[in-house]
């Protein structure tokens, strides 16, 4: 009995948070709220999906992973800035070229922080690794010295982020309110979801990794030089939350050298929702907490937080180790 | 008096002394392992015997002596390095991808997915026909004798000139000790093996050479016949008697 | 009990004891007692009994860290939660609800200890059963989100201005009894002593917790987990005991921190950059030895009272370039800069590696 309980609870849980608040919502709000819900979902995986690969794979735990985030905020900030300048393809009309300037501005988030990614991986993380307590004292260094950073480099103070014109507003479809923007998001996070999918299923890659997030040692027992998955893994789950961050930055129009700080505690009960080291887990978790925010803002607007911490109280009590096993 | 005839040895371990930590695990371990030759390490629990097997394989890093193979050092390499040498390794946890099929087990195992690895790769099956069957079962649903014939199975993938083997019939049920044991003798022609065994009848019967392990020293050492009809050497140091 | 008849254990319990007054650090501790207990009359200056009091209270709360992350090896990051349940409960008693008399006071303080007492142990029973990571990312993500309902609760916690108050009687700043060699008996002069004493005897408090028997079984644990498990020891439970008892005496820290300060907010109780400064804090000084935290308090409170001075020093000497202005003012900046450093240079804090060094000295 117990093992068939098991792998019906993280569909069952979906269902219901999906299901249970139409009782409560009318119809037309649902919808307006689930697209804003599977939008944060969205948002978070691109977030808790690199720090639970990280941990995963590295056994590393990354407290700096939310000042990357903001990294990657701030560089699509800049690079949109400065493309449009040049070019002018934020604030013109042509959907073709809004969506160019922002995918080249995500490009340039997640490549500038790939590298710092790759940096950090060898300076900071890899004298620490194999003990949990000096990673975190170390990445809670690394993460001041970045948050730092973005003070000296852009200033202290919260910038607004500009938002491409045509993804501003909303259209309306038979009466509900489905704004443009969120739409993007899903459609963006979809497709990355894709992307680290098909290479950790479908790629030799992807299967070493997989094996690694298993056993390690054994991975290099087998003649493959595990550090440099390592950096790589570790770059790739920056780079995720880079992108995360510059999304983000768009969704809530403003930046400011601690927004690492705020998203890094979501990031952390996805992971553990969704279970270390699982991509699945981390988007559906992601999308679990997403929702269930939503909707309980909307039904009982102090109570959003609530919900998110009932969510991994439930979930360890059930399932201490999170809903998808490592390396799923 | 043994007479190893002309061959030279393939690996030479000398002297070697290996910390964990604090603890002094191997004080002193010496030998040879001849081509042609199961080599097997016996001791109690605790002698060292893992350890040595982790030393050489570069899991841990000896602070005093050498290990040579084929004449070329490798006591100071990293693990990747030894593997692309030639050298397998099969730990006493098996080390198996559990959420891996048996299919990506044995292509992560591979250095190269080539000609001479899908060969070599046919030529396993042939040994170990259950492996064929579950090809596409995640590693996770073998059963335990299956799962010890995929983690010997899957090194062999490569050109491998050494296997080392960690205690293979640990939780087997005889008959399923019983395959190993002929599947080893197949494999024996192919490959060197050093077997670290607890169980005394299976290395009885794959052993040719075989180096007694107490309290993380070498000991002893001769042929398996010899240790065989050595009722004293038995007693002390592996506690059996008969 | 004659000496001849006592088992192994009981001999090296008495040596230890004997030991204790003759051992060269107890000395500079009963100084270092002496310097907190005449400070107000050595230095006339506010801003020095400041620095020196919170000194001591932070000194209190880096040992409570210590007690469950250098004695019984396991991570909390959310330990200035408890801190914080302290801070708000002297707060909102005082602020809020205008209860100011001695007794609520009292009072304030104990339902803080008790409910941090139960927080913790709920929140172990959870998370250490698992693996002990775990239990770092969940106390993480409490303290956070304690944070974030504290900014939202405004009409119980003031939001995110916080509460203002005054202590009662003789502890309140406009108190004044007249001069005492030549110092003028206020009510911070009394509160001074007060929170000097409390802190004291949790220190006390603590000592006697970590060289009591399950003070011993939670090193036992931290050394070797699967030993003591094999020797029958349930750990997760002492490891759950530990962080109720040093939450609790986190709390008592949080609300003499409260009564100090006069002023809640969740920016000066529960936010994540105090967690870091214990947490540096503990690097400087050392994991396993409470004394440590007193070092660490010291570092970190002196550096973060002269600092700022230094920067306005260094502004006015650079060019009026922006971007090196704030190289020079982000002087947080160097100090992670420092911290890591001091991470990868002195895994066992500045104060263990130099015990390391003597006591490396006296064998040879």
């Amino acid at each position: 009995m117990n093992p068939k309980w098991r792998s019906w609870l993280p569909k069952l849980a979906v269902i219901v948070i999906f299901l249970l608040p139409i009782l409560l919502i009318s119809p037309k709000t649902y919808i307006t709220l689930t697209i804003s819900g599977l939008a944060m979902g969205m948002l978070l995986f691109l977030v808790s999906s690199g720090f639970s690969l990280i941990f995963g794979f590295l056994s590393v735990l990354n407290l700096a992973h939310g000042a990357l985030f903001a990294w990657g905020a701030y560089i699509g900030f800049s690079a949109f800035s400065f493309i449009n300048k040049w070019t002018g393809w934020g604030g013109s009309n042509s959907i073709f070229s809004n969506i160019l300037i922002f995918l080249l501005a995500l490009a340039a988030a997640g490549i500038g922080v790939a590298i710092i990614g790759v940096v950090t991986e060898r300076l900071v993380i890899r004298p620490v690794y194999g003990s949990h307590l000096f990673q975190i004292f170390i990445t809670v260094g690394a993460m001041t010295v970045m948050e730092e950073l973005i003070r000296i480099i852009w200033g202290p103070n919260d910038e607004p982020m500009p938002v491409p014109l045509s993804f501003i507003g909303s259209w309306d479809i038979f009466d509900v309110v489905v704004s443009k923007y969120p739409l993007i998001v899903i459609v963006i996070g979809l497709i990355l979801y894709l992307i680290v999918f098909t290479i950790l299923r479908r790629t030799r890659l992807g299967m070493i990794v997989r094996a690694g997030v298993e056993n390690p040692e054994m991975v290099q027992v087998m003649g493959h030089n595990i550090y440099r998955y390592f950096t790589g893994v570790f770059a790739a789950g920056s780079a995720l939350a880079a992108i995360g961050g510059g999304m983000w930055a768009t969704f809530v129009k403003s930046i400011h050298p601690a927004m690492g700080g705020e998203v890094i505690v979501f990031a952390l009960v996805v992971a553990i929702i969704g279970g270390l080291g699982s991509m699945t887990g981390s988007m559906v978790g992601a999308l679990m907490v997403g929702l269930s925010y939503n909707y309980v803002a909307y039904l009982v607007p102090k109570g959003a937080l609530g919900i998110t911490m009932l969510l991994l109280v439930i979930i360890l009590s059930i399932r201490p180790t999170g809903l998808f096993p490592e390396g799923t | 008096m043994e007479a190893h005839l002309v061959a030279e040895p393939i690996l030479k371990v000398e002297g070697i002394h290996t910390f964990i930590g604090k603890h002094h695990i191997l004080q002193g371990v010496s030998f040879d392992v001849y081509p042609g030759k199961v080599t097997v390490l016996l001791g109690r629990n605790g002698a060292g015997k893992t350890t040595t097997l982790r030393s050489i394989m570069g899991l841990l890093s000896p602070s005093q002596g050498t290990i040579l193979f084929q004449n070329q050092a490798i006591h100071h390499m990293k693990s990747f390095e030894i593997a692309r040498l030639g050298i397998g390794f099969v730990p006493e946890d098996r080390g198996l991808f559990n959420l891996l099929t048996v299919e990506e087990n044995f292509r992560v195992a591979m250095l190269q997915e080539d000609e001479g690895s899908q060969q070599r790769l046919e030529f396993i099956l042939d040994i170990f026909p259950d492996l064929k069957r579950f090809w596409k079962a995640k590693a996770g649903v073998l059963s335990g004798g299956q799962k010890q014939m995929l983690a010997i199975a899957r090194p062999l993938v490569n050109r491998n000139e050494l296997l080392l083997i960690d205690e293979p019939s640990k939780g087997l049920a005889p008959i399923a000790i019983e395959h190993l044991i002929e599947a080893i003798i197949k494999l024996k022609e192919h490959t060197m093996i050093i077997l670290v065994e607890q169980n005394f009848y299976m290395a009885s019967r794959l052993g040719n050479d075989f180096h007694l392990f107490d309290d993380g020293r070498t000991v002893h050492k001769g042929q398996m016949e010899e240790l065989v009809a050595n009722e004293e050497l038995k007693k002390k140091y592996l506690g059996i008697s008969g | 009990m004659s000496k001849e008849n006592l088992n192994p254990v009981q001999t090296f319990r008495l040596r230890e004891k004997e030991d204790r007054f003759r051992n060269p650090y107890f000395f500079l501790r009963i100084l270092l007692l002496a310097f907190f207990l005449v400070t107000p009359f050595l230095f006339r200056s506010f801003e020095i009994l400041d620095v020196v009091l919170k000194i001591i209270i932070f000194s209190a709360l880096v040992a409570s860290y210590d007690v469950i992350l250098g004695y019984t090896g396991i991570v909390s990051l959310g330990h200035v939660l408890y801190f914080g349940i302290g801070c708000y409960f002297v707060g909102i008693f005082m602020g809020k609800l205008g209860w100011t008399s001695y007794s609520h006071l009292t009072l304030a303080f104990l339902i803080a200890i008790v409910i941090s007492g139960i927080l913790s142990v709920l929140i172990g029973l959870f998370s250490l059963r698992i693996r002990a990571i775990f239990f770092a990312m969940v106390t993480l993500a409490f303290m956070e989100f304690t944070f974030i309902l504290s900014s939202q609760l405004r009409s119980i916690t003031g939001g995110e201005d916080g509460i203002s108050f005054k202590l009662p009687g003789i502890l309140a700043i406009d108190f004044s009894y007249g001069k005492f060699l030549g110092v003028e008996f206020t009510g911070r002069l009394i509160s001074y002593y007060l929170i000097l004493i409390l802190s004291l005897i949790l220190f006390l408090l603590m000592l006697r917790f970590v060289h009591s028997p399950v003070g011993r079984v939670l090193q036992s644990i931290r050394d070797n987990e699967q030993r003591s498990i094999a020797l029958g020891y349930r750990t997760y439970l002492f490891q759950v005991i530990a962080s109720s008892f040093a939450s609790c005496v986190a709390a008592v820290t949080g609300g003499c921190f409260a009564m100090w300060v006069c002023y809640v907010s969740p920016d000066s109780s529960l936010s994540v950059s105090i967690m870091l400064d214990v947490l540096l804090m503990v690097i400087v000084g050392g994991m396993g030895t409470l004394y440590g935290g007193i070092f660490g308090a010291a570092f970190l409170m002196i550096t973060r009272a002269f600092l700022p001075k230094l920067q306005t020093l260094m502004a006015s000497l650079l060019p009026g370039v922006p971007f090196a202005i704030r190289l020079s003012e982000r002087w947080l900046f160097y100090f992670g800069l420092l911290f890591i450093l001091i991470v990868y240079f002195f895994p066992k804090g500045i104060v263990g590696t130099a015990q390391e060094i003597f006591s490396k000295r006296k064998l040879e």
